[in-house]
Parts: structure tokens; sequence; C-alpha cells
């Protein structure tokens, strides 16, 4: 295989007012495995929330790239995160997706650990003839190389050479913060779990979550159900879902951050379709006017390289995990403040299965066109994409008057009515993207540390 | 059986025709309008969710109505997931009766829906059983409630009602 260049997958010429990407970058296989060991394994992953694990023992299990990994609370409220992969044999030692264990079993070999992740039996070790060179050996899970928190949101790192979690997230910890700090006594997953995956390239998902411009050509079928709604006062009124035609008036734009996260805004036509629009007050009185308002707007965001946080509809943080070029593998949580009211909760839910459920009404939407695209990418000829050069001539470097109302420093700012439907929140995740890759075939470190 | 039990218990069957048939007028008659439709999500890889104001459903309506917003949805033309509509197949198994009364009956099925998707010549199946509770309008039985359980929930990129 002749050695890769990015920029046969990347074309970015800023001062030309370029921005591509090749279609092979969603559809060549050699970058499957590029893409695992030179982003997934050498940056930030987020693994979970702080809520899925509240009592001593209790663990969850979930994955960085192809990494199986434990997250595990110990006996003294510490939490923890591990190769789920026995020392002995490599079999994996959780084998459910969460529970609760003073101490961790291989089901293979019976080898056990406790919930810090130290061996503490290797099953009929006297009567095992070791060797003094195994008795030296360390047993121990194999604890992950960084495993930091922010707001309850848990990362972990297969590469110890990567900033701290909080220098890593940067400036859009401010927008993070809108999603983290809704509730007076923090934020929860909603119990019970959807799961699905798609036959397509995991950065269609990437891109997808920040792309105002397909709403009016993808989901018209679910504008039709709700302006029937509105209209007829017919259908599933429960959901209160979002009045698409008001949104189509307002202003918006889009932040972009270093390390890749990036991010878009709508202004809000309809705030009291939130559900955390009747505790506004509260909020106000935590945080502040400006960043209750925030928190009222359309916020979507991308923390490279996996996971999303919409705030479109009702609060949702999505998983994407390559499961290969053209297979991934996405896992949705409704994200809600702790100790809501029961029916502000039930009204959450269904505005929230509405919409992002893969048996919802938008996201299957979505999906089929992310399968289509591939079938799409295969087309000798295609070449260049020219989905990544809307919003172009608006992007200003920086903040705008918008981030400075968060007190934010993003790189590049953009701002206009919703028409504009801006691509530029893309280039952070490609550069990035570009830039892990380069450095990793150069076989220089990525964050010069 | 009693010829009105026996047609009661043939609801499910009827269901699954009318969905596979695509008469969605004929499947939306079948449940009276304040019928609750639910398919619960899975809290672990053994507990089933059990109350959809606390745990998210993979599809929850408290009354028929959402049920027309998924019709409305398909004959909009305008959902890249639903055309070309997929072909599917419902099949069912055992149909027991729970329990029955004078104008109430509850049934347990056990099905499977084979769903092809023309576009990209992908076979997929969904399975498990539901839980129905029927009640005698006139002469005619009804889905008072509806609960499906999905069995394989590691789901594919699209799940409609007419799939499960």
């Amino acid at each position: 295989m002749p050695p890769i260049d990015i920029s046969d997958y990347l074309d970015d010429r800023r001062d030309d007012g370029v921005f591509r990407v090749h279609r092979k970058a969603f559809s060549d296989e050699a970058l499957f495995e590029l893409e695992q060991k030179h982003i997934f394994e050498r940056t930030w992953s987020f693994l979970g929330l702080d809520s899925q694990l509240p009592k001593a023992n209790d663990f969850i299990t979930g994955s960085i790239g192809r990494t199986s990994v434990i997250v595990a609370r110990d006996p003294k409220g510490r939490l923890g995160a591990f190769l789920n992969a026995c020392r002995h044999k490599g079999a994996l030692v959780c084998r459910t997706e969460s529970g609760n264990g003073k101490y961790l079993v291989c089901a293979y070999h019976g080898w056990a650990y406790n919930t810090a992740g130290e061996s503490v039996d290797i099953k009929d070790r006297e009567a095992g003839c070791y060797s003094e060179g195994f008795d030296k050996d360390d047993h121990n899970l194999l604890p992950l190389p960084r495993f930091e928190s922010y707001k309850g949101l848990l990362f972990g790192s297969l590469n110890p050479d990567v900033p701290p979690l909080r220098e890593f997230l940067g400036e859009i910890t401010a927008l993070l913060d809108l999603a983290m700090d809704q509730g007076p006594q923090g934020m929860e997953f909603v119990p019970g779990r959807i799961i699905y995956t798609y036959d397509a390239n995991w950065k269609l998902q990437m891109d997808n979550g920040n792309d105002f411009y397909h709403l009016t050509s993808t989901h018209p079928s679910l504008m039709a159900v709700v302006e029937r709604r509105v209209q007829a006062k017919a259908g599933n009124l429960e959901a209160k879902q979002f009045d698409w035609s008001k949104r189509f008036t307002q202003q918006g734009g889009s932040f972009t951050f270093k390390n890749g996260h990036t991010s878009t805004w709508l202004n809000q036509g309809q705030p009291e379709n939130r559900p955390i629009f009747n505790t506004l007050e509260e909020a106000k009185s935590r945080i502040g006017a400006t960043r209750a308002d925030w928190m009222l707007k359309l916020r979507n965001l991308t923390i490279f390289p996996n996971m999303q946080i919409a705030d479109s509809t009702s609060l949702l943080i999505r998983t994407f995990r390559p499961l290969a070029v053209d297979k991934t593998e996405m896992r949705v949580w409704c994200l809600a403040p702790v100790g809501e009211a029961p029916q502000i909760r039930a009204w959450r839910l269904r505005q929230f299965e509405d919409f992002f459920n893969v048996s919802g009404m938008a996201t299957p939407d979505d999906t089929t066109i992310y399968e289509d695209a591939q079938v799409g990418f295969q087309s000798a000829g295609l070449e260049w994409l020219q989905g990544y050069q809307r919003g172009m001539k608006a992007e200003t470097p920086g903040a705008n008057a918008s981030a400075a109302e968060l007190q934010m420093t993003p790189v590049a700012s953009t701002q206009g009515p919703y028409d504009m439907q801006t691509e530029t929140c893309f280039h952070a995740t490609y550069r990035e993207w570009g830039r892990l890759l380069q450095t990793g075939i150069a076989g220089t470190k990525p964050y010069g540390i | 059986m009693d010829s009105k039990y026996e047609l009661g218990r043939q609801i499910p069957f009827r269901e699954a025709a009318y969905l596979d048939d695509r008469q969605w007028d004929e499947w939306l008659a079948l449940f009276s309008t304040d019928c609750e439709y639910w398919v619960p999500s899975w809290l672990t890889e053994e507990v089933l969710s059990t109350d959809p104001q606390k745990e998210i459903a993979h599809i929850y309506y408290a009354s028929r109505a959402g049920l027309e917003d998924r019709i409305v949805r398909i004959r909009s033309g305008r959902s890249p997931a639903t055309t070309p509509l997929r072909r599917t197949t419902h099949i069912l198994g055992s149909v027991l009766v729970i329990e029955q009364s004078a104008d109430s009956m509850k049934l347990r099925s056990s099905w499977s829906c084979h769903v092809f998707e023309q576009r990209h010549k992908k076979t997929t199946t969904l399975f498990g059983h539901a839980e129905y509770a029927l009640s005698l309008q006139g002469d005619d039985w009804r889905i008072r409630a509806k609960k499906t359980v999905l069995q394989n929930d590691y789901l594919p990129s699209m799940v409609d009602i007419y799939c499960i």
C-alpha cells in the first residue's frame, strides 16, 4: 500500500476560499485502521456520565474505538477506568453493560479484581507452580493511561500524552456548561438504552449533528406531521414538538474550536416548548440571565472525535463508534436534570422519542441518507465533495458578539439568518481529523507532549 | 372456542396483515382512540423498562393520535426512510389468550417481522412478543393497549410501526 497522503482526502486552502473533503475520506478501507490507531487510540473519548455509577462498586462498560473499557467506582467512592481485558488470557472481565460487584471476576479462569482494578485472586495460585518471573509481574487490570471528568462527563484516553481534559475541551466548555448546568442538582441519563447501527461511515453522523442545511429536504415528513399538529390540533400533541416554520426566521450561527470541537446554534422562537422553560427562573438565579437564555436556544455540539450533544429538541448525548469504514454504532441518551418534575420528565421523553429515536420520525431519515451517501461515495469520478463551503464568506476569526455574551473565544464564528445554514462548522473537525492522521503517519506526537 | 373470543384472538393476525398489506386505515381502526401503544426499551441486557413516564421507550403513545402521525408521515411520500416503502412480512407464532371476560380479552403473541429494504438489497428481522388488551366496542374488538417487547434491540438504521 502506498503511504497515505492526507492532502488526497482534505483540500484546505483558506486563502483561496477552498475547503473540500474527498469522497474517499468516507469510503477508503485503509482509513479505518488509520483512524482507529491515530485518532481514537490517541485522543480523549467520551465514556459516560458519573450518574451512571452512583454507588460504591458500580461499574459500566464502554469502548474507545475497538478497545473495551470498564469504568468502576471503588469502595472509597473513587472512579477509575481500566481495559476490560483479563490479564490472564484477555477475556472480557465485565461481560455486561453495567452492574455492581465488590469483585470483578473473569468468567474464563476466575482471576478476580476489585473495583479499584487491583488483582485480588489468581485462582489456585499456590498450586500453580508459577515462576519467580510471574510473581514479579503486576497482575492488576490495566488502567486507562488517562481518565478525567468534566461536570460529570467521563472521558478516557489510551494515549498518556494528551493535554488535561479541561484544556482539551478548551473554550467549548462554555457550551457544555449550558447542557450540564440545566439542573440545580446536576444531570442524569434517563434509564433505557437506545442503540443502533447504520451502514455508512461515522463521519456522516459527525457532520449531520451540526448540519442545518439538510433539515428542510430530509425531514419534510416530520414537518408535515408537526404542521398538522399545530393547525389541526391532531396527532401526538404530548410531544409538544417544535414548529419548524418558526425556526426558519431565526438568526443563528456556528462556533468552531481547537482540537476538532464544533457547534451550531439558533435563536429560539418557542422557548415554551423547552422542558426547562418552567424552571428557568431558578436557572437564571444560579447561572445568570444570559446563560439561562442561551439554554433555551437550539445548540448542537461535537466533542471530537466520538460525542455530540444536541439540544435542538429535548437534550441528547450521542456517541458514534466506527465498526468498519461503512458501519457505525450509535448510542443515544436522554440527558435530564436530576429531580425534574415527573410530568416534565414524561414530556421530555415524548419529545425526545418523537425526533431522536431510530424508531422515531426524524433520525431514520438521516440514517437512510447516510447509507445512500455511502453508496454514492463509491462513484469513480465524483472526487471532491462540495458540501463544506456554505458560510465561508460569513466566517470571522475568534469571537463575535454572540460568543462574547458567553465570554467564550472560539477559533472562528459565523452568524446570520437561518438560510445561511453554514457548513464552516465542519472545518474544525476535518482539520483535526487530518492533523491527527498526518502526525500519526509521520510518527510525531499529536499534542507535542 | 366461542366465536366472539375467536374473533378477538384473530386481532394480532389482522393487525399484521393490515401492516404488511399497507391498509393503514384498517390498521388504525383496530385501535381504540384512547389506546396506549408502547414499545419499551430495555434497561439492561436482562431488565425491561416498566414505566414509560420515567424511562425512555422506543415508541410510546398515550392515544391513537400518535399512530395517526405515523400514517401521515408514511403517506406524505417525503420521508427518505419510508420511500420506497420497505416490504414487510410479519410471522406470528403463538397467540395465547391470557384472560377473557364478557367485554375484554388479554392476548400474548410472539412475532417476527422480516423487513426488506430495496435500495440496499438488505433484509433485517426484528422479533419479540406483544401483549394486547382488547375491549369489545359494539360487535368489534378494539385494541385498548398494545405493548411490544423487542427482543433484538440492537437496532438497524430504521424502525417504524410496520417493522414490529
